[in-house]
């Protein structure tokens, strides 16, 4: 991985989104002092971060840059704060560019938002958006199901990444994820970490095709995502799911007999991630095991 | 030695010399000396020009203003000003440079004494500072004051240095009062030494789209209709009308921005190719593309009006809640139009525009979106996060340009998606960018027009606005019809949707 060859930052409190804009401006301009360096695009990163999961949110996105050259808008909601305001840090980050003496930069900008202005996130993030280029919204924790801010900002996004091994409530949570289905493609992250054990379980066909049960030894959600991509696949309702806690997708049993361990190592969290920002369309087959694991 | 040199032979000396642009010596007069404008935009404009070093050396502001006060509590004001709203950090000697060239006149222009006294001190000026009789009368004042003002320094012209004079927006409300206003400009001052400020224009980016197309061979031959599928130009406000009901009550959107901001950016960038960048060619290639604009039918214009809504997290009122709108008030606050330059180089080729305050964020920009490639040699799913290739001129804010081409992605097999290369001009040179008042000020003293609007353009811009205006008479749409944060009322996207296309994103 990469590392970033200069990083310039300022941080504001009780800020509006020009002087975010104009702090921006501000660091491409020192950052390009340094050394010819373009800011590149492909995308805006969203993420909604609750307490808690800040630092997860931010060593998820090292090493993210070189791939998926990005503005990433962190939002941090503190609805129960005392005041209502916005305080901002903006951070550019210029990488090398091998093998030349040019770079190209990147923006991150964490805004936490601060009483009433965690109700409309929306209308805080639009300004921020590149204009033209695709929205991830990546939402960490479980998202609040039928909440406006929710609904707002997957008004504004192309894509929702969730993680639905962060949920506690699965598989009755699959069932609020895909009324989101109309409205916005869908990524889950526990979704993209069972991609080893399925393609390892597509090449157990036909001798699986009359699978009653499966037991999982992993996450609830990578259990319940199994269940619901085979009776989705197979067309059998009917196959019921056993699960066994771990923190991740050690074993998977088809009628009581062990599937061989799939090949190579698990990926890393951001390449996971990663990943799913190459993918613009809805997934038609993540969704058929959605709703087949909610039953 | 003897003193024979021919007396309009060229200064030998100043050959191989860079000499800067640097104005006459003269007297710059503001009308409205105690009005936002001056304060916000004007004297700081000035004192930038004052770091630079770009005023003339003999130079003198005379702020007049019916506000009581006199030079030191002008001089005084204007320092808080420039602390508050200049770009540059403020340096006192620079300010103990030019607090002495300013002065202050308190009267009411329909006093006739008022008149006199303002002469008598630009007349003292001149002596004292030899300013040489050059002026400089800026109008910051409202259109009602014009013509008491215009009549009262008209009568007054003598025949020494140069007059000009500035006017700011609004140039009339319709057709008829604009030629009323340039009929009454005329009768004291001549076309060539009255600057139309539409300060659009004095930004560097506006600037940069004449040299984007006009300096680089690799765009103009595909600015046309073979290679662009559409345009699309944005002149979006987050802010709402703030303390300006009395006026936009009346003027609405499509006065306030359409008429001037939005179709000189459109002239701009439909334009042929001037002769030269002088003042006269540069106008006479926007009057074309503004002579040759089609009148849109009422199904090619969507106007709106904002209601409640969420603006960066805050709450904010209905257009009609704010102080001083009517409560059933129809005044348009947004407006979007598909329009067609009729002319070889741009014939069926859509112009979408939109302009309104309270949308979703603040930006103006012009997008020029090319034709998709006809034949991607490439799976389907290789493709699917490729977008048109898109240059935007980015007019504010974030000055810059940008260009969205497909590229693949680095690895193994071929995924293409569109990357976004933003050439942003506080990035590509280190010096800050000018306020459009630095420039347009500059070029005034200097006598260049280039970057003014001209009557005629003016004129052919309100046949358009009040085509458009007189079909609004005969319906009522139920206003409001967007809620404030958002990107206006649905029927504009419908617009573009009725042609297969939509908005730009964001």
């Amino acid at each position: 991985m990469a590392t970033a060859l200069s990083e310039l930052d300022w941080f504001g409190e009780d800020v509006c989104l020009a002087d975010v804009d104009t702090a921006l401006a501000r660091l491409r301009a020192q950052a390009a002092a340094e050394a010819a360096s373009m800011r590149t695009s492909v995308m805006t990163h969203l993420a909604w971060v609750p307490h808690g999961w800040r630092e997860q949110a931010r060593s998820t996105l090292e090493g993210m840059a070189e791939l998926h050259p990005s503005r990433t808008i962190l939002l941090f909601p503190e609805p129960n704060a005392d005041d209502n305001r916005i305080d901002a840090r903006a951070e550019v980050e210029r990488w090398e560019v091998p093998d030349t003496d040019r770079g190209l930069v990147t923006e991150v900008v964490e805004l936490t938002l601060r009483g009433a202005r965690a109700k409309a996130p929306a209308s805080i993030v639009e300004p921020l958006l590149i204009s033209d280029l695709p929205v991830f919204l990546r939402w960490r924790g479980e998202p609040p199901w039928g909440a406006p801010e929710l609904e707002q900002l997957v008004g504004v996004a192309d894509r929702l990444i969730v993680d639905s091994t962060e949920w506690d409530d699965i598989p009755a949570a699959y069932g609020r994820l895909a009324e989101l289905f109309p409205l916005c493609a869908a990524s889950d992250i526990a979704w993209a970490r069972t991609s080893r054990w399925r393609s390892h379980l597509a090449t157990l066909w036909p001798a699986l095709a009359d699978v009653r049960t499966v037991r999982v030894r992993g996450t609830a959600a990578q259990a319940w995502l199994l269940c619901g991509w085979l009776r989705s696949r197979l067309g059998r309702d009917e196959i019921s799911v056993e699960h066994d806690p771990a923190e991740k997708l050690e074993s998977v049993e088809l009628d009581g007999e062990a599937v061989p361990l799939p090949p190579g190592d698990p990926p890393a969290p951001s390449d996971v991630l990663s990943d799913e920002l190459e993918h613009f369309t809805p997934d038609p087959v993540y969704e058929a095991a959605v709703l087949a694991a909610v039953g | 030695m003897t003193a024979t040199a021919p007396k309009q032979q060229e200064n030998p000396l100043a050959e191989g010399l860079a000499l800067r642009r640097t104005p006459d010596p003269c007297a710059l007069v503001i009308f409205g000396a105690s009005g936002d404008l001056t304060h916000k935009k004007l004297m700081p404009a000035l004192y930038a020009l004052a770091v630079r070093r770009l005023l003339p050396q003999r130079f003198a502001i005379v702020g007049v203003a019916r506000t009581d006060g006199d030079d030191d509590s002008f001089r005084q004001d204007m320092e808080a000003a420039v602390k508050q709203h200049a770009r540059d950090p403020f340096k006192q000697e620079t300010w103990d440079e030019l607090a002495p060239q300013l002065h202050y006149v308190s009267t009411d222009f329909a006093d006739a004494s008022g008149e006199d006294k303002v002469h008598d001190l630009l007349g003292k000026l001149d002596e004292d500072e030899e300013l040489g009789g050059n002026r400089v009368f800026y109008l910051a004042v409202p259109p009602p004051a014009f013509p008491t003002i215009v009549e009262a320094l008209g009568k007054r012209r003598d025949d020494r240095g140069w007059t000009r004079l500035v006017v700011e927006k609004p140039f009339g409300h319709d057709l008829a009062s604009a030629q009323q206003l340039t009929a009454t400009l005329l009768e004291y001052f001549k076309e060539e030494e009255i600057f139309r400020i539409d300060h659009y224009l004095g930004k560097e980016t506006v600037q940069n789209m004449l040299a984007l197309r006009f300096a680089n061979g690799i765009f103009e031959p595909i600015w046309n209709r073979q290679f662009v599928d559409h345009v699309q130009i944005t002149v979006a406000e987050s802010i709402g009308i703030e303390a300006r009901a009395g006026y936009y009550e009346h003027a609405g959107a499509i006065r306030d921005i359409f008429q001037n901001h939005l179709l000189q950016l459109l002239a701009l960038t439909a334009m042929e190719p001037p002769i030269d960048f002088t003042s006269d060619s540069v106008h006479n290639e926007k009057v074309k593309v503004l002579r040759a604009l089609h009148t849109p039918g009422p199904k090619s214009v969507v106007r709106g009006q904002y209601g409640r809504g969420f603006v960066e997290g805050e709450e904010v009122v209905a257009y009609r809640e704010e102080a001083g709108v009517a409560a059933e008030s129809m005044t348009e606050t947004y407006v979007a139009a598909k329009l067609y330059v009729d002319n070889w180089r741009w014939a069926d080729t859509p112009f979408y525009v939109r302009m309104g305050k309270r949308l979703a964020r603040h930006e103006t920009t012009i997008a020029i979106q090319f034709k998709e490639a006809p034949h991607p040699p490439f799976e389907e799913s290789a493709a699917e996060g490729l977008r048109p290739n898109v240059l935007v001129v980015h007019v504010q804010p974030d000055e810059g340009v940008s260009l969205a081409i497909g590229a693949k992605v680095p690895g193994q097999g071929m995924t293409i998606r569109t990357v976004h290369m933003d050439f942003l001009y506080g990035g590509a040179f280190r010096t800050g960018m000018p306020e459009a008042y630095e420039r347009l000020i500059l070029d005034t003293m200097l006598g260049d027009s280039t970057l003014f609007t001209r009557a005629d353009e003016v004129e052919q811009q309100w046949l358009l606005v009040d085509a458009i205006v007189a079909s609004w008479q005969r319906d009522k749409p139920a206003f409001p019809n967007y809620p404030s944060g958002t990107w206006g009322p649905p029927s504009a996207d419908e617009l573009l949707h009725r042609d297969g296309r939509s908005w730009r994103r964001h």
